[in-house]
């Protein structure tokens, strides 16, 4: 009993250690190997499952099959105009043939290597030799772009005249290329040297395109100036409408208040011609009678204000002074 | 029996040893025979290396000793990227990292102009066995896509345009082109929302950018102010011509009514004067004079015979009828 379990025991650790070492292997799905007899490639294995090999012959060499990625540094690349631009390219690729890329290559990490050779130099020849425009826009789409500041100024007519102010003179340069034919471009030119490694590049992207430090600083400026002189033609418009209603209060006040003096003048002259007839025709009747009613009247009002010194030959005084009287 | 008295420690040794040894064997067996998916995944199922089926959420049996493999997938969780903006801590009131990224953020637009552009992505793993082993840098791949898209699509329109109108187009449009470059890898993933956030003109010219709406405000206050001024004025204008015309009006009664007043009583008066026309002639001198003099105290009178009077009054004094 106790042997048996000995035994037992000693044939499962054995059967353990075969399997170990042994004749089999795992390959895990995404993988593919290569393997390798005394240097010598004798055949790859590309699909998972369990595999078989020679013991202590063998040698397997595993490489993923997946799709690998190539994240370069950005470079400092000149455009075609010699505008200094950063470039920030990333690239996907894999191990199309194990073989060849044990052969050449053999680690990842070489292989790396010479992507960044190989990649980076496409991108640099890529992008100098077409315009920064090439290289930021994929279409003319922006051709057709009807951008302008939103605004409201509660006047159709003049938010009109505004919009064509402040519309940013829009005249693109036409693109032959843009970027997605460049990316092709950069791919097809990186992919010219890698099929003898073993790699096949699938794309290779500019993740990032930016100005260059200085190049920014001459930007932002730009930028500021293009700012400015939009906000100008907002202040002036504003300055504009308000004088337009200043001059038209001006001129409404003016023509109003004349319009009233006019009608006022009018309306008095009218009166004035009524009374005049009246006057007229009532003390015509006696022209005599009138000059006396009428003096008589006048002096009541004048003659109250005066400052009088009176003398006694006045008829009124008459019976005062006179023979009359005395 | 008497082995094991001879040797009793011994005994009880290779015993214990193989319960041991069986029990362990046991436990491993157990322990690597179950797995759990949760509900928020599925399993991808491994025989010996090779994809052999998809689990679902459960309780699962498998070869032990890592014969099977099972690769735990969230395929219903939505997951997200933030480009050039962190969440520090999420939370009801969820802070953000005060850092920037422009690495990611800045961008050139098609007019040429520099715009920060922050944005997210969220995508749900649709194929657990593409996602596990068609790619290797998962993650890292998602990001680069998610960003050379954006800047392209930036790179496509004017500033202007990035920044207003053609946000929601830029999120449509990335959202296609990104599933379509990530389907083109096979990675199993499928882009659910593309949401663009922050769009800002870079730090050294928000200012100007600011001063731009200003100005729009500027202008409108400036209109508002010649409005304001018309209105103070012109409704004012209008009652004042009014009023200019109300006592023009007034005016005109007054005079036309005094008229026929006056006329009236001249009338009446000249009616009874040609009745008795010398009576009431003096009749009216004398009431005048009276009338001029009622309230007269200081006046003087002068004898006419006088010769020498110097005909001007008190010198220096007030005059009396100026009251």
């Amino acid at each position: 009993m106790k042997k048996l379990i000995t035994v037992l025991v000693v044939a499962v650790v054995l059967l353990g250690l075969l399997v170990l070492m042994g004749p089999f292997y795992i390959q895990q799905e995404g993988y593919q190997s290569v393997i390798v007899r005394f240097g010598q490639i004798t055949r790859v294995e590309t699909d998972a499952g369990l595999k078989l090999k020679t013991p202590f012959v063998d040698n397997v060499v595993t490489y993923p099959k997946k799709i690998l990625m190539w994240d370069g540094e950005a470079q400092r690349i000149p455009t075609k105009e010699n505008q200094f631009i950063w470039v920030d390219a990333t690239a996907r690729w894999r191990i199309s043939d194990p073989a060849k890329f044990y052969e050449s290559i053999s680690s990842l990490d070489s292989a790396f290597g010479k992507l960044d050779d190989v990649i980076d130099s496409a991108v640099r020849t890529v992008i100098s030799s077409n315009f920064l425009r090439e290289a930021v826009r994929n279409s003319n789409d922006i051709m057709n772009s009807t951008s302008s500041e939103t605004f409201e100024t509660g006047d159709a007519e003049g938010s009109d005249s505004l919009r064509q102010l402040t519309q940013t003179d829009a005249s693109y340069d036409s693109i032959e290329k843009g970027r997605r034919a460049l990316s092709t471009d950069m791919l097809a030119m990186a992919q010219q040297l890698t099929p003898e490694y073993g790699i096949e590049i699938i794309d290779v992207i500019p993740r990032q395109i930016r100005y260059s430090d200085e190049l920014t600083e001459s930007v932002y400026n730009r930028m500021i100036k293009e700012r400015n002189q939009i906000a100008q033609a907002f202040r002036s418009f504003g300055e504009g409408k308000k004088s337009e209603w200043m001059g038209k209060l001006e001129n409404e006040q003016r023509s109003i208040l004349s319009k009233a003096y006019e009608e006022a003048e009018i309306i008095k002259g009218s009166a004035d011609a009524r009374a005049t007839k009246i006057y007229a025709d009532a003390y015509g009747r006696d022209r005599g009678f009138f000059d006396f009613w009428r003096s008589i009247e006048s002096y009541r009002t004048t003659m109250p204000k005066f400052t009088k010194t009176l003398s006694t030959d006045m008829s009124y005084f008459d019976y005062l002074y006179g023979p009359r009287g005395r | 029996m008497p082995e094991r008295n001879v040797t009793p420690i011994r005994g009880l040794k290779v015993g214990t040893i193989v319960l041991i040894v069986i029990a362990v064997a046991v436990i491993a067996l157990f322990s690597t025979s179950f797995f759990v998916v949760d509900q928020t995944e599925q399993a991808v199922v491994l025989t010996l290396g090779k994809f052999s089926g998809i689990a679902e959420p459960g309780l699962h049996f498998k070869w032990p000793f890592g014969l099977q493999r099972n690769y735990n997938v969230k395929t219903k969780v939505v997951q997200t990227e933030q480009f050039g903006f962190r969440t520090a801590q999420l939370g009801v009131q969820a802070r953000y990292e005060d850092r920037t990224y422009p690495e990611e953020s800045t961008m050139l637009t098609g007019d040429l102009n520099i715009v920060d552009v922050e944005w997210i992505i969220q995508y749900r793993i649709t194929d657990p066995k593409a996602w596990l082993f068609n790619l290797q840098d998962k993650q890292k791949t998602i990001r680069d896509i998610s960003q050379s898209v954006i800047n392209m699509l930036v790179g496509d329109m004017t500033i202007l345009d990035v920044m207003g109108s053609q946000r929601v187009a830029i999120e449509q449009a990335g959202q296609q082109l990104m599933n379509e470059t990530l389907k083109g890898y096979g990675l199993g993933i499928e882009i659910i929302t593309v949401k663009l956030q922050n769009i800002v003109p870079p730090v050294g010219v928000q200012a100007a950018f600011e001063d731009v709406n200003k100005a729009i405000q500027d202008m409108n206050r400036l209109i508002s102010e010649g409005k304001e001024a018309y209105n103070k004025e012109i409704p004012k204008a209008r009652g004042e011509a009014d009023r200019i015309v109300q006592i023009a009006q007034g005016y005109a009664a007054e005079r036309v009514n005094k008229a026929n007043g006056d006329v009236a009583r001249f009338s009446a008066v000249y009616e009874e004067y040609r009745k008795a026309p010398d009576v009431t002639k003096d009749r009216l001198y004398y009431e005048m004079i009276e009338a001029v003099f009622a309230d007269e105290q200081n006046v003087e009178l002068i004898d006419s015979e006088l010769s020498n009077f110097i005909p001007i009054k008190n010198f220096g004094t007030q005059a009396g009828g100026d009251r």
